[in-house]
């Protein structure tokens, strides 16, 4: 049925507002339109920054006493793939939610900018896959940690350009400081990258996650 | 400044929110009926009669995919419709302001 060819509609609420009310109430529909549009939400960066100390934690946890190296446990492989797979999934119930019954050109922009995130994180792997290939079996070392520090980067780079075309100083803040913490923690090694990784991404997703909440706190008080 | 300068279109409770809900989505996007129904929690009768008001006045545009059961009507704000709410927002302001 087409909504809009229904004639049984009613005339309600036609009085008018009082200036005060009206104000109160269109900042009250923008807030909640925002709230219910956007599906980021300082829970979700919450979640994300328990996710990043739990499973780097669990990786540095099998690493950090190896001598030489030879790279993460199974056990502590299959902690961090579960946690990445919960976050993957709080984020797409999220999305599904916060987009529903929204269509045009903002779905077609997502599409579009998760087929050049997939190109870059796919043509990272292919690449150490390649320089795996070619190199001898002894160098796990680099390739754990070129593979991590090269995600992360990636990650970060996509999110930030994303930030800046929309404005969001905030999370364009957050990307730049995500890659600084994943070349930074590149120097720590194979063992010392996860834990620093895991303690310095949980640390910039609870502030950004605290700034956000502040800042949707001041918006509602100015209002 | 009275009450009068504000556009009597809008100044409604109910289609302040449809204009304001609608406002929120980026340039370019539409939003189908039944979802802002349920964002404002109006019934559809009411909600289709203000919408027709607002079309009426070219602050939005409604479009229809589909046919039957399936079929599905999404809305927007035009360009003008925007223009609208920013002025009765400077109104609002520059009243409150003034009391």
């Amino acid at each position: 049925m087409n909504p809009m060819s229904d004639t049984a509609g009613t005339y309600e609420d036609e009085g008018g507002l009082d200036p005060h009310d009206a104000a109160r109430l269109l900042a009250q529909t923008q807030r909640k339109a925002e709230r219910e549009l956007d599906f980021h939400s300082p829970w979700l960066s919450v979640i994300a920054a328990g996710a990043v100390l739990v499973g780097f934690g669990a990786v540095w946890l099998s690493v950090r006493e190896q001598h030489p190296f030879k790279g993460p446990t199974a056990a502590a492989l299959v902690v961090l793939y579960v946690l990445v797979a919960i976050r993957i999934g709080t984020v797409l119930y999220a999305h599904s939610r916060a987009s529903a019954g929204v269509s045009g050109r903002s779905a077609r922009l997502e599409r579009a900018e998760g087929a050049g995130l997939a190109a870059a994180l796919v043509a990272v792997y292919v690449l150490m896959a390649a320089l795996a290939g070619d190199g001898p079996g002894s160098h796990r070392a680099f390739y754990w940690v070129y593979g991590l520090t090269a995600t992360l980067i990636v990650l970060g780079t996509f999110w930030a350009a994303r930030s800046a075309v929309k404005e969001d100083w905030l999370g364009l803040a957050l990307s730049i400081a995500i890659m600084l913490v994943a070349a930074g923690s590149a120097l720590a090694g194979p063992r010392g990258m996860w834990l620093s990784d895991g303690v310095g991404l949980c640390v910039l997703l609870l502030g950004y996650a605290a700034a956000v909440a502040w800042l949707l706190h001041a918006s509602r008080s100015d209002t | 400044m009275t009450a009068d300068a504000l556009d009597p279109l809008i100044h409604v409770p109910a289609r302040l929110q449809i204009v304001a809900t609608l406002a929120a989505l980026p340039d370019g996007d539409v939003l189908s009926f039944t979802r802002l129904q349920d964002m404002i929690g109006l019934t559809p009768g009411n909600l289709i009669t203000h919408l027709r008001k607002l079309e009426d006045a070219d602050y939005l545009t409604s479009e229809k995919t589909g046919t039957g059961p399936a079929s599905r009507t999404s809305v927007a704000l035009t360009r003008r419709g925007r223009a609208a709410l920013d002025d009765y927002t400077a109104t609002l302001r520059s009243m409150l302001n003034g009391l």
